[in-house]
This record gives structure tokens, sequence and C-alpha cells, in this order.
């Protein structure tokens, strides 16, 4: 090691601190990224081999009534590679220890001899059907975890009052439930009242009375049109009333987990860039210090004759030294923090098969991306210290200037105050630059911090306005089949029932000019007092005769906008009615109309699909109980359960969150540590003269405490904003008909976030003014002013 | 007592030739040498007097190859270094030129033996590290940082990180500015021995007037003019010194 690579292994470890932590910030950023990108390949490419295996559909279409024969008839559609046609029908399913409650099954056909060509099954326990078995079943995983089914348990379907038992055979994962979604509007169906099963062709033809098919997922050819071979389908199962046509990326679960994994890219890409940035910063700063305070050193090494390139590269050595240690350390753990991410987000959401590779490349890609910002920044100031003459770098220095500030200049009280404010007031405008990157530390900080905490606190504020403003009622009666409006009045009986409102669900078709979307009508009563519904500048507003409501995201999807009517195809009728307003929604996107009006669009039956109540808490388990009673009741859903489980649900989504806070609290407290300790050190020699002349160490203290502050508090607005244009954005990707988050964020937050960064930068000083507080006064007065 | 080369052009080591150089401060333009000329002949010890700000120590750095003049031309060894460019004067100043500083400049995170070998390591023909060392009387503080040398200590390392390339001029800006009477004499006798000893060149810039006395020749400098240039046939011993 010649001596010129010894002194930067020796001037590292005389700054350990700050170099240390100018690294952390390389080194989050980089693991950050390292974790998160790797994760997101990882998750593509385990839900891209998950589907090639299963043979996920390109598309499905969904119609009343279809005969079995019409299979063939598609398979001989030039670009499609093959067809599964099955019946899919939601049944009340009875649990073994269970039996006062109930879900609502999916029930999906498969064909009893063989595998289906679309959309297969992995079986993870027990076994497929074998041949001749008639009243078993497979049962989705998640479902079948979180009710401790196994293979050989007994479950019941209820058809037609009747009680069947059915024999588990196997616990499966589906290309189609990965996320357990009960559709595009139920995104978040729990586990307690929706599960879905599978059960042989031949025994759901029994069940309902006839074979027939009412759902056909196809694969088609690669490099096929799939918008002309949709066109040709529907062409061809138009006289069996087509309605709805789903694609792979319209496909629920498909969907949910697109969103999620879109969102987490975006992260990957944000998040790690905000670090770079700051440690791009974090490194200017630190070489700029460096090379001002070793002005004689870079003179005497021009001066002995190493020239302007051994200067440079020396300087630039020190950004390399950061940027490889922080990069190639941040690689490494990023490589084990993907793995541990993987595996708790595959673990989470049950992949039938996981593709886990080395990501040799987005390791090498975090490596650039951490070295290159540390390149870049150590550019400037090591291009400086070459170019410095060397007679100029060992002539002592002017003093630094030193005038009134322009706040003295308009307010002749800032000239009254003590040096106590005046001194740090001055320093601030002093070193301008170097002022203004511990206010972009801060704001990127509080920034990092703000997004985090904003999005928990939208997590939160969404359940919020899902369960007390929008759906307020304690509990939900579903039924497997329309029931007589008659029931509302008599479930108000019951003792314990303080209000009973009936709700009517139609599946329908919206449609508007050459825009369609399957959803739910709504049907309320037009005085509901259990289901809310704002209008989109945070009114109530009711349903009426006059026309429907549609929920906000609808607007875009159709392309709609109040005044116009809109086609509501059901089952067994076509209506149109007249936009009269949008509203709020959470969570899905639905029309809402008046019973009467829902009523006639099922085809004028007196019916009811559920019945919304709210009830004495006390007495919520008897009417559970009561409620299962009637014959065609599906699920009886307490809103308190549902909550409890949403929560649990997005706990992942918050603890992940909370590590990012985290990160940005990391994020903070080293860059505002860097700046900090860099403001402090450099005026040890003014420090040390102003204790000669007899300042106190507490005052000393005191001042570089208000110049902090001063910084901190100038980065807090600026973070604030920052963080609410980042989350804002972060938002834009999760407004999709299936969620609809309003960004909020709390005012504790904003308390929160400023009180933990002004903490940190409390914090960051220590070292700093401990560092001053032992200097040798006569060391440091006698020393070179450089 | 060594002498030097007599003063006949052809054994001029170093030639100044209506030198001047001006530094603009602000909008002020500051004359800190004015048409200086002056030979110096190989083997030479020469003190520069001067009261601060005198322009001494500018014309130590033009020399040395460290500034550049506003006019006129220098020539060292042959070499008209006024006409170098960047890396010509680079290559100047690692093989003609020693420094040695007022306050010692030495790297504080490299010992005593490492600040020597610093420079060292820039030429191929060198002197050893230890044998320099000892030639200051330092080979037994050899591993030691400059924190934990005194001044004198320190300087004599810069002394011989300025020999270690064995240059054939040292440049020695207020050699003793920052070293007690005592330590300045011995600092000052090491010198004359490098002078006598070793044939270098040395310039020694100084404002006290007193160390002229060891010069073959003294030159005043004031408001950046030559006004008097003195002859010392016997260099008084640097050990009989009084300031």
């Amino acid at each position: 090691m010649n001596k010129l690579q010894r002194k930067v292994v020796r001037d590292l470890a005389a700054s350990k601190g700050l170099f240390l932590a100018v690294i952390m910030v390389i080194f989050l950023g980089v693991a950050l990224f390292g974790a998160s990108f790797i994760a997101y390949q990882n998750l593509r490419s385990s839900y891209d081999y998950t589907y090639e295996r299963l043979r996920f559909a390109d598309f499905t279409v969904k119609v009343v009534e279809a005969p079995t024969e019409t299979v063939e008839e598609l398979e001989s559609i030039p670009g499609i590679e093959a067809v599964t046609g099955r019946m899919n029908v939601d049944i009340a399913l009875g649990l073994p220890g269970e039996e006062t409650r109930g879900v609502l099954a999916r029930v999906i056909s498969l064909p009893s001899d063989s595998r289906p060509a679309v959309n297969d099954v992995k079986v993870e326990e027990g076994s497929y059907f074998q041949e001749g078995e008639g009243n078993v079943l497979l049962v989705e995983k998640s479902f079948a975890e979180h009710h401790e089914l196994k293979p050989e348990d007994t479950v019941f379907l209820t058809v037609d009052d009747q009680e069947i038992s059915f024999r588990i055979a196997g616990i499966i994962t589906s290309p189609e439930y990965i996320w357990p979604a009960k559709s595009r509007q139920e995104i978040l169906a729990s586990p307690e009242t929706f599960g879905v099963v599978f059960v042989p062709q031949d025994t759901v033809s029994g069940l309902v009375g006839k074979p027939f098919i009412n759902e056909f997922c196809f694969l088609i050819d690669e490099g096929a049109d799939r918008d002309s071979i949709i066109a040709e389908v529907v062409g061809t199962l138009a006289p069996y009333e087509v309605m709805d046509v789903v694609t792979q990326e319209e496909q629920p679960s498909n969907a949910a987990l697109e969103m999620d994994l879109e969102q987490f890219g975006e992260m990957a890409r944000v998040f790690p860039l905000l670090f770079l940035i700051v440690g791009a910063l974090a490194t200017y700063i630190l070489l700029s210090r460096i090379v001002h305070n070793q002005r004689a050193q870079i003179g005497l090494m021009r001066a002995v004759g190493y020239s302007r390139r051994q200067v440079l590269v020396h300087y630039q050595i020190f950004a390399l030294v950061i940027g490889i240690i922080g990069a190639i350390s941040g690689a490494i753990a990023g490589y084990f923090l993907s793995e541990a991410l993987t595996n708790f987000y595959i673990g989470l959401l049950g992949l039938p098969f996981t593709r886990i590779e080395t990501q040799w490349l987005a390791m090498g890609e975090g490596v650039l991306i951490g070295l290159l910002p540390c390149i870049i920044a150590g550019i400037l100031p090591a291009y400086s210290a070459s170019r410095l003459r060397p007679a100029e770098a060992m002539r002592t220095p002017p003093p630094a200037t030193g005038r009134k500030i322009l706040l003295e200049r308009l307010f002749p009280f800032f000239t009254r105050l003590s040096s106590l404010w005046k001194i740090p007031l001055r320093n601030i405008f002093r070193n301008r630059r170097r002022s203004l990157y511990t206010v972009i530390g801060v704001t990127f900080g509080v920034s990092l911090i703000l997004v985090s905490g904003g999005m928990i606190d939208s997590i939160y504020a969404l359940l919020d306005v899902h369960f007390d403003k929008i759906q307020t009622y304690d509990a939900q009666v579903t039924f497997a089949q329309p029931q007589s409006t008659a029931l509302v009045s008599e479930v108000k009986g019951w003792e314990g029932v303080e209000e009973s409102e009936p709700i009517l669900q139609v599946p329908t078709r919206l449609e508007h000019e050459d825009r369609v979307y399957s959803t739910l009508v709504i049907g309320l009563s037009p005085d509901s007092e259990l289901y809310g519904l704002y209008s989109t500048g945070g009114d109530q507003v009711t349903v009426s005769e006059e026309g429907i409501l549609l929920s906000e995201g609808l607007r875009k999807t159709l392309d709609i906008h109040v005044g116009e009517t809109i086609n509501v195809r059901s089952l067994p009728a076509v209506s149109q009615l007249e936009v009269v307003g949008f509203v709020k929604q959470t969570m899905g996107s639905f029309g809402y109309v008046t019973l009467h009006q829902a009523q006639s669009i099922a085809g004028d039956q007196d019916v009811i699909s559920g019945i919304l109540l709210n009830v004495e808490p006390q007495h919520a388990d008897t009417i559970r109980e009561k409620a299962y009673q009637i014959p065609a009741t599906a699920s009886v859903e307490l809103t308190s359960e549902t909550r409890k489980e949403l929560d649990e649900m997005l706990d992942y989504a918050v603890s992940m969150l909370w590590i990012m806070l985290g990160f940005g609290a990391a994020l903070a407290l080293a860059i505002v540590f860097t700046t900090v300790t860099v403001n402090i050190l450099e005026r040890r020699r003014e420090i040390a003269t102003m204790r000669t002349l007899g300042e106190s160490k507490t005052r000393i203290a005191a001042m570089a405490t208000i110049e902090n502050l001063l910084l901190g508090l100038a980065g807090l607005i600026p973070g604030i904003i920052l963080g609410y244009a980042l989350a804002l954005y972060f938002f834009s990707l999760l407004q999709t008909d299936v969620f609809s988050f309003d960004l909020v964020i709390f005012s504790r937050t904003y308390v929160l976030t400023a009180g933990l960064v002004i903490l940190i930068m409390l914090i960051s000083q220590l070292p700093g003014i401990r560092q001053v507080n032992r200097l040798n006064l006569s060391q440091v007065i006698k020393e070179q002013v450089t | 007592m060594f002498k030097p080369a007599s003063g006949e052009p052809g054994n001029f080591l170093l030639q100044l030739e209506d030198v001047s150089r001006t530094y603009q401060m602000g909008l002020m333009e500051v004359k800190a040498l004015s048409h200086v000329t002056l030979n110096v002949v190989r083997g030479e010890f020469i003190v520069i007097l001067g009261p601060s700000g005198s322009g001494k120590t500018t014309l130590l750095n033009l020399i040395g190859g460290i500034d550049s003049p506003s006019s006129g031309k220098i020539t060292v060894d042959g070499i008209e270094i006024t006409a170098l460019d960047e890396k010509g004067l680079t290559f100047y100043r690692r093989h003609h030129i020693g420094f040695v500083f007022q306050f010692f400049n030495l790297i504080p995170t490299l010992t005593a033996k490492e600040n020597v070998e610093f420079a060292a390591e820039l030429v191929e023909k060198r002197r050893d590290v230890l044998e320099v060392l000892e030639l200051v009387g330092l080979q037994e503080r050899a591993s030691h940082y400059p924190s934990e040398l005194s001044g004198g200590e320190q300087q004599r390392v810069a002394i011989a990180r300025a020999m270690v390339k064995d240059p054939p001029i040292l440049l020695c800006d207020e050699l003793t500015g920052e070293l007690d009477f005592e330590t300045g004499k011995h600092i000052l006798a090491a010198m004359r021995r490098i002078n006598e000893v070793n044939h270098k060149t040395v310039l020694l810039v100084t404002h006290n007037t007193a160390i002229g006395d060891i010069a073959h020749r003294v030159i005043r400098i004031r408001s950046g003019e030559i006004v008097e240039v003195r002859e010392n046939p016997s260099p008084a011993d640097p050990q009989e010194l009084r300031w």
C-alpha cells in the first residue's frame, strides 16, 4: 500500500463516524432497492410460473346458460388453444362444528375423470377426484386453513333446503383464487363468510338439476389477437346471453395481485431513489468538508510533486469507498432481505408454485445505482481539490464572509438579538449551500416518514369510512336464493333487533355506449339508515326513483356523466336508468337504486337478497343463530367480526409500511447526523476561540441547537409538501374500480413526524457537540486556519 | 567551509529575469513582486530577508513552481519553468525542488517515516528514508505521528521529506518561524550541514535579520522589490547566532 492509499485509510478512520453515516444511507438505499426489487422480480416470476403451470385463463366468458356441447364449437375457433366449460354457482355451505353458522360457497365444477384444460388446480393435500366419486369436493387452501378443514372431513351444501354432505378429497390452490376475492367488487372477502370449493361436473349438474355451462375459460395461442378472438367467442355465445367477459388482467385475484405488485414495484423504484439522492448529497457534503479541511495538505501534495490527476483520484477514492462499501453491503443485505420478503409474501398468499432465482442482474443494478451517485457526488469536490493552486492552498484563506443577513437589514430588531441567536442565524446564511443541503436532507427524511405514516392513516381511515359511514349496519344476512320482503318485518320483531332494512343485490352488466362493466346493482330503502351514501362532495345522499347513483370509479370506467342514460342489463331484463349522481366508495364499484327499482331490474319480483340489521351487542350471537335457521340463509356477517378480520388482513400491509417508516427515520438520522456534525466540526476553531473568550459549553451547545433546529424547521414544510405529493402519487396507483383510497393524513401524524425529526436532529448533534466540548483549546487555536 | 561555484553564467542554477507578480484582490490589484532579476549559482545558501508582506514568500513560490509570474522569465537548471504547462510544472517540482514550510505541513494521519515516504514514492531516484531521517537526527522518532512530535521535530521531518527526493534546490519558508530559539538554531545548523555536505542550493526566506549571517548571500526585499544584495564572505556558524 503506497502512502497515498494509506492516507485514505487513515483519513477514513479519522472521520469514521461521518463516513459510516453516509455509507449507511447508501447501504439503506441499495438494501431497500435490492429487497423490494428482487422480491418484486421473484413474485412476478412466481405468478407467471404459477399461471403457466396451472394454465390460467387468458379470458373468461360468463353466460346465462349454454349446453355442454358448445365447448367443441368454441374449440374450433382459430387462435383458441383450449377451452374449459364449467358451472359456477354460489351455494350455502355448512361446516363441521359450525352448524349454527354458514358461509357462501363459490361452487365451481371440474371434470371428474380428468384435469381441466384451463384453470387447473394444484392439490396441496389429499387427492384429486377419483373416477366414479360423487359427493366429494376440493377446498381452496386459505379457506380450508381458516376453518381448519382437512381431507376426509365432511361439509354440507344446502340446495333447496336440503343439506347434502360432501367428503373433502383434497385441499387445493387455484390460479383464480390466489387472492381469494369474491368479485372485483368484493376484493377483500372474509373467509368467515366466503369460500371456494370445486365439485365434480356431474355432481354439480345433479345439484342444480341439469347439466349446463355458465362459464367458459379460454387459453389462446401465443401471438393470437385476443380482442378478435373474444369478439368471435361473444358472437358464438350470443344465443346464450353473454353476461360478462373477464380478461386475465380484469380477473379479480390477478387484478388485486397485479395492483399490489405494481405498487410494490413503484415503491421499489421511488423510495431507494430518495435514499440515493440523499446519499449523493451526504457524500458531497462530507467530501467538500474533507477537501476544505485538507487545503494545506492538497497544497503540499501539489508542491511536493503530486499531479492534478493523482489529487483528483485521491479524493475521488473517498467517494468510491463510500459507494463500494455501501453498495456491496447493501446489495448483499438486500438479497437476504428480498428472500425474507419473498418468503413472507409467498407464505402469506400461499402461492402454488414459486420461482426464486438469484437475481444477479438486479444485485448488479443495486451496486451500480449505489455507486453512481457517490462517484458523481465525489467528482465536484475531487475536481476542486485538483484545481487548487498549491501556493493558494497553503496560504491562509481570508476569513469567511460575515455580514448582516437580509433579516437584519429588513428588521432592525434582529440586530439587537444576543449572540446566542445572532451567531446561529448568520451561520445559516454564511454557508448557504451547506444550510440548503441540511434542509434538503430533512425534507427527504420528513417526506419518507410522512408517506409511510400517511398510508397507514389512509388504510385506517378507509376502514373507518367503510364501516362508520357507508356500511353502518351491525349485521348482514345474505340469502342463497331471493326471499320475500316480508322477512324484513319478521326479523325486526326478533329480540335485540333495533333496526332492519331490506337489500337486494342484482348481478348486472352496466352499459354505456361501447363501454360495459359487470357489477352488482344494490337496491336500498330510500330512507335507509344502515347503508350510507355520500356524494363526491361529501354530502349524504339517498337513492331515488329518478335514477341510479354510481360509484365514483365508474365515471371514468363507463365514461358517463350525470344526466346521461345507462343500460342496466340483468338476467331477466334490460332497464334504462338516468345517472343522477356519483357516490364515494371505498371498496368495489356499484350502482345504487331504490329497492323497488332493483326488484324491477330483477324481473318485477317482490324479493330481497339480504337484510341489514342493527342489533343490541349482547344479542348478536343469538340473532346470528336465529338467522341461520332461515333455510335460505347463506351467511350472516357481523360487521364487528368482518372489521376485525380486515384489520388482520391489512396488518401485513401496515407492518410493511412501518418498516418503510423506520427506513425513513434512519435516513433522516443519517443525513441530519452528517450535515449537523460537519456544521459543528467545521467551526471547531471558531468554537475554540469562543470558549477561550469565556463562552460556556452550554451556550455553545445552545447555539448549535438553535442553528440546527432552525434548519430542521425550514426542512419540515417542504418535507410535508413533498411527502404529501409522493403519497398522492402512490395513491393514484391505487385508484381503480376495486379500491378507492382517499389520502388521509391525521393531524397527529404531522405532529409526530415533526416531533420525530426534531428529536432526530437533537440526537444527531450530540456527537458533534461532545467532540467540540473536548477540544484541546490551545492546540486548535494554533492550527493553521484552513 | 563549503564554497559555492563561481558566479559565472555557466554556473547559474537559477535565473530570474524581470519577474513580476500581481494579484487581484477584489477590485484592488496587489503588486506582490516587481521586476525582480536574480541569479543563483549551484551550492549557494541564500537568505531572503524582508518584512511581512514584502513578497519574499511569493518569490519562493514562483521559484518552486507553485505559482506563476505575471511577467518575466524563470530558468532553473536550464529549464525555463515559466514556459512549462501544469504537467511540466508537476514534473519540475517532483524532481528539482524540496519545500520546507513554516507550518511544517505534515500529513497528520501519517507517521514521521510515512510522511517522508509520501514524497519519496514520487521519484525513482531517491535517498534512503531512514538515512535522511538520521541526517536530521530523527531516526528514533520515525514511527511517531506529527501530534506526538515537538515543533522542532516536525520541522526536521519536513526537512527530511524535502531531502529524500534528492532535489538540487531546497526552498525554506520561515523555517524557524514556529520554533523556539534553541530549536531554531538546531534546524538552521541542519540546513547548513545539508548545504555543505550534500551541496544543495538553499533559499531561505525569513523576516529574522540575524539569520542572514549564516548565508553566502543575503537578499533584502521590500514592497516586492530587491532593495539590497549583500555578499557574506565568511558566513557565521548557526550555533553562534543571537536574536
